[in-house]
Protein backbone atom coordinates (compact mmCIF):
# COMPACT_ATOMS: atom_id res chain seq x y z
CA UNK A 1 0.00 0.00 0.00
CA UNK A 2 1.21 3.40 -0.86
CA UNK A 3 0.33 6.86 0.30
CA UNK A 4 1.14 9.77 -1.88
CA UNK A 5 2.37 12.97 -0.42
CA UNK A 6 2.93 15.58 -3.05
CA UNK A 7 4.88 18.70 -2.15
CA UNK A 8 1.73 20.79 -2.24
CA UNK A 9 0.06 18.67 0.42
CA UNK A 10 3.05 18.34 2.69
CA UNK A 11 4.01 21.93 3.17
CA UNK A 12 2.32 24.19 5.69
CA UNK A 13 -0.63 26.13 4.41
CA UNK A 14 0.34 29.71 3.77
CA UNK A 15 -3.06 31.34 3.76
CA UNK A 16 -1.96 34.40 5.67
CA UNK A 17 -0.64 32.29 8.51
CA UNK A 18 2.76 33.37 9.67
CA UNK A 19 3.38 30.73 12.33
CA UNK A 20 6.27 28.38 11.67
CA UNK A 21 5.54 24.71 11.50
CA UNK A 22 7.52 21.61 10.76
CA UNK A 23 6.69 18.20 9.43
CA UNK A 24 6.85 15.48 12.07
CA UNK A 25 8.45 12.10 11.53
CA UNK A 26 5.86 9.52 10.59
CA UNK A 27 5.43 6.10 9.13
CA UNK A 28 2.55 4.32 7.51
CA UNK A 29 1.62 0.69 7.60
CA UNK A 30 -1.26 -0.83 5.83
CA UNK A 31 -2.98 -4.08 5.15
CA UNK A 32 -6.20 -5.10 3.41
CA UNK A 33 -8.27 -3.72 6.27
CA UNK A 34 -6.78 -0.40 7.30
CA UNK A 35 -4.02 2.14 7.22
CA UNK A 36 -2.10 2.73 10.39
CA UNK A 37 -0.21 5.98 10.63
CA UNK A 38 2.23 6.69 13.45
CA UNK A 39 3.27 10.29 13.91
CA UNK A 40 5.95 11.38 16.37
CA UNK A 41 4.75 14.40 18.31
CA UNK A 42 7.07 14.77 21.31
CA UNK A 43 6.11 17.60 23.61
CA UNK A 44 2.51 17.73 22.44
CA UNK A 45 -0.17 17.05 25.05
CA UNK A 46 -3.39 15.31 24.01
CA UNK A 47 -5.40 18.51 24.17
CA UNK A 48 -3.10 20.12 21.58
CA UNK A 49 -3.56 17.52 18.85
CA UNK A 50 -5.99 18.29 16.04
CA UNK A 51 -6.86 15.60 13.58
CA UNK A 52 -8.96 16.21 10.55
CA UNK A 53 -9.96 14.27 7.47
CA UNK A 54 -11.43 16.26 4.65
CA UNK A 55 -11.93 14.99 1.15
CA UNK A 56 -9.05 12.54 1.11
CA UNK A 57 -6.56 14.67 2.97
CA UNK A 58 -5.63 13.80 6.51
CA UNK A 59 -4.29 16.71 8.52
CA UNK A 60 -2.49 16.29 11.82
CA UNK A 61 -1.62 19.36 13.82
CA UNK A 62 0.25 19.26 17.08
CA UNK A 63 1.05 22.28 19.12
CA UNK A 64 3.99 21.94 21.44
CA UNK A 65 3.29 23.03 24.95
CA UNK A 66 5.56 25.84 25.99
CA UNK A 67 7.88 23.99 28.29
CA UNK A 68 9.78 26.95 29.63
CA UNK A 69 8.03 28.50 32.59
CA UNK A 70 8.82 32.04 33.57
CA UNK A 71 12.03 32.63 35.44
CA UNK A 72 13.79 29.83 33.61
CA UNK A 73 16.85 30.52 31.56
CA UNK A 74 17.84 28.49 28.51
CA UNK A 75 21.47 27.38 28.71
CA UNK A 76 21.56 25.10 25.72
CA UNK A 77 18.98 24.41 23.03
CA UNK A 78 18.77 21.61 20.53
CA UNK A 79 15.06 20.80 20.54
CA UNK A 80 12.92 22.78 18.16
CA UNK A 81 10.05 24.65 19.77
CA UNK A 82 8.10 24.63 16.49
CA UNK A 83 4.70 22.98 16.29
CA UNK A 84 3.92 20.16 13.89
CA UNK A 85 1.84 19.93 10.75
CA UNK A 86 1.43 16.84 8.62
CA UNK A 87 -0.86 16.58 5.63
CA UNK A 88 -1.27 13.32 3.81
CA UNK A 89 -3.28 12.62 0.70
CA UNK A 90 -4.89 9.22 1.00
CA UNK A 91 -5.18 7.17 -2.14
CA UNK A 92 -8.03 4.93 -0.99
CA UNK A 93 -11.44 5.69 0.51
CA UNK A 94 -11.53 5.24 4.29
CA UNK A 95 -14.44 4.96 6.71
CA UNK A 96 -14.27 8.29 8.47
CA UNK A 97 -16.70 7.31 11.20
CA UNK A 98 -14.53 4.35 12.17
CA UNK A 99 -11.31 6.30 12.30
CA UNK A 100 -9.56 6.00 15.67
CA UNK A 101 -6.60 7.80 17.14
CA UNK A 102 -4.59 7.58 20.32
CA UNK A 103 -1.69 9.52 21.71
CA UNK A 104 0.81 7.61 23.78
CA UNK A 105 4.31 8.63 24.88
CA UNK A 106 4.40 11.40 22.32
CA UNK A 107 3.36 9.19 19.41
CA UNK A 108 0.01 9.58 17.70
CA UNK A 109 -1.38 6.42 16.15
CA UNK A 110 -4.20 6.89 13.66
CA UNK A 111 -6.11 3.92 12.35
CA UNK A 112 -8.05 4.46 9.17
CA UNK A 113 -10.21 1.49 8.21
CA UNK A 114 -10.69 1.13 4.48
CA UNK A 115 -14.15 1.27 2.97
CA UNK A 116 -15.53 -1.97 1.66
CA UNK A 117 -15.05 -0.86 -1.94
CA UNK A 118 -11.32 -0.42 -1.36
CA UNK A 119 -10.73 -3.84 0.14
CA UNK A 120 -9.35 -6.59 -2.05
CA UNK A 121 -11.89 -9.11 -3.14
CA UNK A 122 -11.59 -12.72 -4.09
CA UNK A 123 -13.44 -13.49 -7.25
CA UNK A 124 -14.34 -17.13 -7.55
CA UNK A 125 -13.79 -18.78 -10.89
CA UNK A 126 -16.88 -20.59 -11.94
CA UNK B 1 31.30 8.48 43.64
CA UNK B 2 33.92 10.63 42.04
CA UNK B 3 32.80 14.04 40.95
CA UNK B 4 34.76 15.92 38.34
CA UNK B 5 34.92 19.51 39.42
CA UNK B 6 33.79 21.73 36.63
CA UNK B 7 32.54 25.09 37.66
CA UNK B 8 30.12 26.58 35.18
CA UNK B 9 30.66 30.03 36.64
CA UNK B 10 34.42 30.10 36.40
CA UNK B 11 34.64 29.86 32.60
CA UNK B 12 36.64 32.51 30.89
CA UNK B 13 33.79 33.76 28.79
CA UNK B 14 35.00 35.11 25.52
CA UNK B 15 31.61 35.56 23.90
CA UNK B 16 28.02 34.52 24.28
CA UNK B 17 28.62 31.82 21.77
CA UNK B 18 31.38 30.37 23.87
CA UNK B 19 29.22 30.49 26.92
CA UNK B 20 26.49 28.62 25.13
CA UNK B 21 28.88 26.14 23.64
CA UNK B 22 30.90 25.42 26.71
CA UNK B 23 28.22 25.05 29.29
CA UNK B 24 29.05 21.86 31.17
CA UNK B 25 25.55 20.44 30.80
CA UNK B 26 25.73 20.85 27.07
CA UNK B 27 28.37 18.19 26.82
CA UNK B 28 31.64 18.58 25.05
CA UNK B 29 31.50 18.24 21.27
CA UNK B 30 34.60 16.11 21.25
CA UNK B 31 33.06 13.78 23.77
CA UNK B 32 29.85 13.32 21.82
CA UNK B 33 31.92 12.62 18.73
CA UNK B 34 33.81 10.03 20.70
CA UNK B 35 30.60 8.43 21.88
CA UNK B 36 29.20 8.34 18.37
CA UNK B 37 32.42 6.87 17.03
CA UNK B 38 32.42 4.24 19.71
CA UNK B 39 29.02 3.21 18.46
CA UNK B 40 30.47 2.68 15.01
CA UNK B 41 33.38 0.64 16.25
CA UNK B 42 31.44 -1.39 18.79
CA UNK B 43 27.85 -1.65 17.66
CA UNK B 44 25.57 -1.66 20.63
CA UNK B 45 27.88 0.43 22.79
CA UNK B 46 26.22 3.67 21.89
CA UNK B 47 23.50 4.57 19.50
CA UNK B 48 22.18 7.73 17.98
CA UNK B 49 22.59 10.88 19.95
CA UNK B 50 19.54 12.25 21.73
CA UNK B 51 18.87 15.94 21.38
CA UNK B 52 18.85 17.88 24.63
CA UNK B 53 17.69 21.22 25.96
CA UNK B 54 19.11 22.59 29.19
CA UNK B 55 17.40 25.20 31.30
CA UNK B 56 17.96 26.53 34.77
CA UNK B 57 16.05 28.45 37.34
CA UNK B 58 17.31 29.53 40.72
CA UNK B 59 16.86 26.09 42.31
CA UNK B 60 17.40 23.55 39.53
CA UNK B 61 18.95 22.63 36.23
CA UNK B 62 16.57 20.88 33.83
CA UNK B 63 17.75 18.64 31.00
CA UNK B 64 15.01 17.71 28.51
CA UNK B 65 15.38 14.90 25.98
CA UNK B 66 13.04 14.09 23.11
CA UNK B 67 12.10 10.41 23.29
CA UNK B 68 8.82 9.85 21.42
CA UNK B 69 7.50 6.31 21.58
CA UNK B 70 9.82 5.27 24.39
CA UNK B 71 8.28 3.58 27.43
CA UNK B 72 9.24 4.46 30.97
CA UNK B 73 10.76 1.03 31.54
CA UNK B 74 13.01 1.44 28.50
CA UNK B 75 14.76 4.53 29.83
CA UNK B 76 17.98 4.26 31.80
CA UNK B 77 19.52 7.22 33.54
CA UNK B 78 22.94 6.94 35.10
CA UNK B 79 25.18 9.33 36.96
CA UNK B 80 28.79 8.35 36.89
CA UNK B 81 31.92 10.43 37.36
CA UNK B 82 29.99 13.64 37.01
CA UNK B 83 28.44 12.51 33.72
CA UNK B 84 24.72 12.07 33.38
CA UNK B 85 23.95 9.46 30.74
CA UNK B 86 20.50 8.83 29.34
CA UNK B 87 19.88 5.70 27.29
CA UNK B 88 16.51 5.12 25.68
CA UNK B 89 15.52 1.93 23.92
CA UNK B 90 13.00 2.55 21.21
CA UNK B 91 10.86 -0.38 20.11
CA UNK B 92 8.92 -0.15 16.91
CA UNK B 93 6.36 -2.47 15.49
CA UNK B 94 6.27 -2.55 11.75
CA UNK B 95 3.41 -4.88 10.99
CA UNK B 96 4.57 -8.23 12.29
CA UNK B 97 8.21 -7.31 12.68
CA UNK B 98 9.47 -5.65 15.80
CA UNK B 99 12.66 -3.69 15.78
CA UNK B 100 14.45 -1.70 18.42
CA UNK B 101 17.29 0.73 18.55
CA UNK B 102 18.92 2.72 21.26
CA UNK B 103 19.45 6.43 21.67
CA UNK B 104 21.97 7.81 24.13
CA UNK B 105 23.32 11.10 25.33
CA UNK B 106 25.78 12.08 27.98
CA UNK B 107 26.07 15.51 29.50
CA UNK B 108 28.46 16.57 32.21
CA UNK B 109 26.85 17.72 35.42
CA UNK B 110 28.09 21.03 36.80
CA UNK B 111 29.48 21.36 40.26
CA UNK B 112 26.99 22.10 42.97
CA UNK B 113 24.30 19.66 41.93
CA UNK B 114 22.76 17.58 44.66
CA UNK B 115 23.30 14.16 43.08
CA UNK B 116 21.07 12.40 45.58
CA UNK B 117 18.07 14.50 44.64
CA UNK B 118 18.18 14.13 40.84
CA UNK B 119 14.72 13.22 39.58
CA UNK B 120 13.24 12.39 36.19
CA UNK B 121 9.83 12.25 34.60
CA UNK B 122 8.54 11.16 31.24
CA UNK B 123 5.63 13.03 29.73
CA UNK B 124 4.32 13.27 26.16
CA UNK B 125 7.53 11.82 24.79
CA UNK B 126 9.78 14.28 26.64
CA UNK B 127 12.09 13.08 29.38
CA UNK B 128 12.91 15.80 31.86
CA UNK B 129 15.73 15.28 34.34
CA UNK B 130 15.71 17.72 37.22
CA UNK B 131 19.08 18.40 38.84
CA UNK B 132 18.61 20.39 42.03
CA UNK B 133 21.31 22.87 42.95
CA UNK B 134 22.80 22.59 46.37
CA UNK B 135 21.97 25.33 48.81
CA UNK B 136 25.35 27.01 48.56
CA UNK B 137 25.21 27.46 44.79
CA UNK B 138 21.91 29.30 44.89
CA UNK B 139 22.25 33.04 44.58
CA UNK B 140 22.10 34.67 47.95
CA UNK B 141 21.30 38.19 48.93
CA UNK B 142 23.67 39.53 51.50
CA UNK B 143 22.31 42.31 53.61
CA UNK B 144 24.56 45.25 54.33
CA UNK B 145 24.85 46.00 57.95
Amino acid sequence: MNTTCSPSTCTPATSGVTESLRKPLYNINGNAEAYEIRVELPGVPKSNVKLDLEENILTVRGERSTTVPEGMKALHRELSPLSYLLRLRLNAPVSEDQMTAKLEDGVLTVRLPLKEVAKPRQIPVL
Amino acid sequence: MKIIRTNPFSLNRVSDFDEWFRHPLAGLPSLSTLINNLGEVFPGVAGDKLAVDVHEDKDNYFASFEVPGVKKEDVKIELNNGMLTVAAEKREKDGEKESSYSLTRSVSVPEGVNAEAIAAKLEDGILTVTLPKQERTKPRTIALS
